[in-house]
């Protein structure tokens, strides 16, 4: 039996992972949370898996000495714990430093085998054509800098994992998960547009929305955890993904209206360029939230892959209608 | 151009380096942060040349006329000697210090060696804070009376963010906590009003539920305050409730009042009742609207000048700092008014403290 720490497991997706592992046959589990775990949580996994070991532990990450005796008997650890938000140096220290300091840590207990929740925005995707399909060995960005706070720390964090495998001489597996969305996620991607005064500017159109259903991400970190061989690295998308405009007129349908303007791409590439010219002259009186390389790597319409996940064994659990009809009911009632 | 170098890489430098940058007076050489990966990113992101961890070796290599230190206040009283003795000059982040006589001892050691030391109390130069300062020089308001300050918090926020999920972050080893690290802001507003001998009364609460961390939960987050200084008073309000966020000041002298708000950028003289009965009551609303159409107008020209930065103030502050460091112009901020503002907040602190004791 080995003992799986999960970090970050009183997130969105954290929580589904934690289930996930149990799921499919982890039977020893530690649930890493910043202060508490969200009220209910553990009790029901308890009671769902009676057979299973599940305990739960309380640490601080940016606090190296906290995270020894968390990492105490840890054969694997999944880390799913990241910054979502904040300024830029918060996110980079609660991304990158927090990861140093699991990674140190679970080095010196001598733990095996490290599992990454990576993001599609470590991908080096400027590149890729208009229909290219993005694989799973597909490069990554060689420092992200330009991709914006969350691309940059999300790289930085990848590439220490590179640096600590050569070091620690841990297996390590990464995932990279597209949009994770579902009932208590976020409600549009800026993959499909911004809301900006009440008027919603719609900017990915009719290119795929490289969805994953927060369950069904969890079952593919679940899968990768348990069966994936060391160093392979995974794009995790769902099946039959809707174009951006396909998923925002069902937002409209079924959630709320929306006063939609469509920004077409030509027009959303011209004014980034006016964006970040005007950026530089006015001395970053309005930031530079859209350059023309973040509108090419994340905007050009692309394909994507899960061939790597399904020859592990992972499987699709809910079926992209009824993740976006699950995702719509529960926006809906929570007025997002 | 002066060369610059940053001590301390977390979020606030992001506005030292933008704003020294727009000054157009100084070159950002080097920055430092104990933390490698810190003063990594900080370089990485906005191109810096020099990365160290080291302040000493930092300084002894680039050797700065200017050093911005943005680390938390309990370093700023070593960094700030470190600094003085390797021959630059000092820009402080707020808290200028932990304490008042912390504040003392830098501001003693900036003067025998003959270097400048400045505080980040930008707002004082938000265009609403420059124009009282003009119909202040003018004697407009007559003798002041009384100050009213708001400054509102939003703990969802950057950083009440960093703040709320961190139990190791500086602001809680603050005496003052939270308030500690945002009384800067509201006092040193009001500072330049109030003589030395200042009475404090405070009183200070959490209103927000448990987090489960007992660190995090041992921060108040409403605080409400009075001096007085000679004829002068001030009442105090720092929120994290509050909504919509507020950031106001009203400065009521003996012969006009006027109301300033730091996030909208206007400043407005406070409406008078001039015309009797209930005809005179119709007037004051559209000489108000008026008043704001101005300021308004005001702002849409600062815009079109590319004057209008979220951090402008912090701009006009360096760029009155870097005068002083050249031989062109006074400090912008007196060192009787930095030690007064910690002054003021060692009472607050004593006061939160007293509470605390009574309660117990």
């Amino acid at each position: 039996m080995t003992k799986i720490l999960l970090t970050g497991s009183a997130g969105f997706l954290g929580q589904q992972i934690a289930r996930s592992l149990l799921l499919q046959g982890a039977t020893d589990l530690r649930l890493h949370v910043r202060n508490k775990a969200p009220a209910g949580f553990v009790e029901g996994l308890q009671r769902e898996f009676p057979q299973a070991n599940i305990e739960v532990a309380a640490a601080n990450l940016l606090a190296r000495g906290s995270l020894d005796a968390v990492m105490q008997g840890v054969h694997t650890v999944v880390h799913a714990a990241a910054g979502m938000k904040g300024a830029a140096a918060d996110m980079f220290a609660n991304t990158v430093i927090g990861s140093r300091n699991v990674f140190e840590a679970a080095g010196q207990a001598g733990v095996k085998r490290l599992v990454l929740i990576s993001s599609f925005s470590v991908y080096k995707t400027d590149q890729l054509a208009s229909g290219a399909t993005l694989m799973d060995n597909n490069p990554i960005e060689p420092v992200g800098v330009d991709k914006g706070p969350y691309g940059y720390a999300k790289t930085r964090q990848e590439h220490l994992l590179g640096e600590v495998k050569q070091q620690y001489g841990f297996e390590t597996v990464v995932l990279r998960p597209g949009v994770i969305y579902g009932p208590g996620g976020g409600a549009l991607s800026p993959r499909v547009g911004l809301n900006v005064m009440g008027w919603f500017f719609s900017l990915g159109g009719g290119a795929l929305l490289p969805l994953t259903y927060v369950e069904n991400c969890a079952d593919a970190v679940a899968r990768a955890t348990l069966h994936a061989p060391d160093g392979a690295a995974y794009s995790v998308v769902d099946d039959h993904l809707p174009s951006c405009k396909a998923y925002l007129d069902g937002y409209r349908r079924h959630v709320r209206k929306l006063r939609v303007i469509p920004v077409p791409a030509g027009l959303f590439r011209w004014g980034a360029k006016q964006l970040t010219g005007y950026h530089k002259r006015s001395k970053g009186q309005l930031p530079a939230v859209f350059t023309p390389y973040v509108v090419r790597s994340m905007y050009t319409p692309l394909r994507y892959s899960n061939a790597g996940l399904k020859a592990i064994g992972w499987t699709q659990r809910v079926p992209t209608p009824e993740g976006m009809q699950r995702t719509y009911a529960w926006l809906k009632a929570n007025k997002r | 151009m002066l060369k610059i170098a940053i001590v301390g890489c977390g979020k606030i430098a992001d506005g030292h380096v933008e704003q020294i940058r727009a000054t157009g007076r100084g070159e950002v050489v080097a920055v430092c942060d104990r933390e490698p990966l810190m003063a990594e990113q900080l370089a990485v992101r906005m191109g810096i040349p020099g990365r160290y961890t080291d302040a000493s070796q930092m300084l002894a290599e680039t050797k700065p006329d200017v050093v911005h230190i943005a680390t938390p206040p309990d370093s700023h009283r070593f960094l700030g000697q470190l600094c003085f003795e390797a021959g630059a000059h000092v820009f402080m982040e707020k808290p200028f210090a932990l304490t008042e006589a912390q504040s003392r001892e830098i501001v003693e050691l900036a003067s025998r060696y003959g270097k400048q030391v400045g505080v980040n109390y930008l707002y004082n130069y938000e265009p609403p804070g420059l124009a009282l300062e003009q119909l202040v020089a003018k004697g407009s308001l007559g003798d002041i009376v009384h100050l009213d300050t708001s400054y509102g918090y939003n703990l969802a926020g950057d950083y009440g963010l960093a703040v709320m999920t961190d139990p190791g972050h500086w602001v809680h080893r603050l005496p003052g906590k939270l308030f500690h690290n945002v009384l800067d802001h509201v006092l040193a507003k009001v500072v330049p009003f109030l003589g030395d001998d200042i009475e404090t009364q405070v009183v200070a609460f959490r209103r927000r539920g448990l987090t489960g961390s007992a660190i995090v939960d041992a921060m108040p987050d409403e605080l409400r305050f009075i001096l007085k200084s000679g004829q002068v008073t001030v009442t105090g309000n720092v929120s994290a409730h509050g909504r919509p966020v507020q950031h106001h000041l009203r400065v009521t002298g003996t012969q006009d009042a006027v109301e300033l708000d730091y996030t909208a950028r206007t400043l407005v003289h406070t409406a008078r009742w001039a015309q009797p009965s209930a005809l005179g009551r119709l007037f004051p609303a559209w000489v108000q609207a008026k008043q704001y159409a101005g300021n308004g107008w005001r702002n849409l020209g600062l815009f079109r000048r590319h004057e209008y930065h979220y951090f402008q103030c912090m701009r006009v502050l360096l760029g009155r700092f870097y005068d002083a460091v050249e031989g062109k112009g006074e400090a912008p901020i007196t060192p009787a008014q930095i030690l007064r503002v910690t002054r003021i907040i060692d009472q607050i602190v004593a006061g939160i403290a007293a509470q605390d004791e009574a309660h117990a």
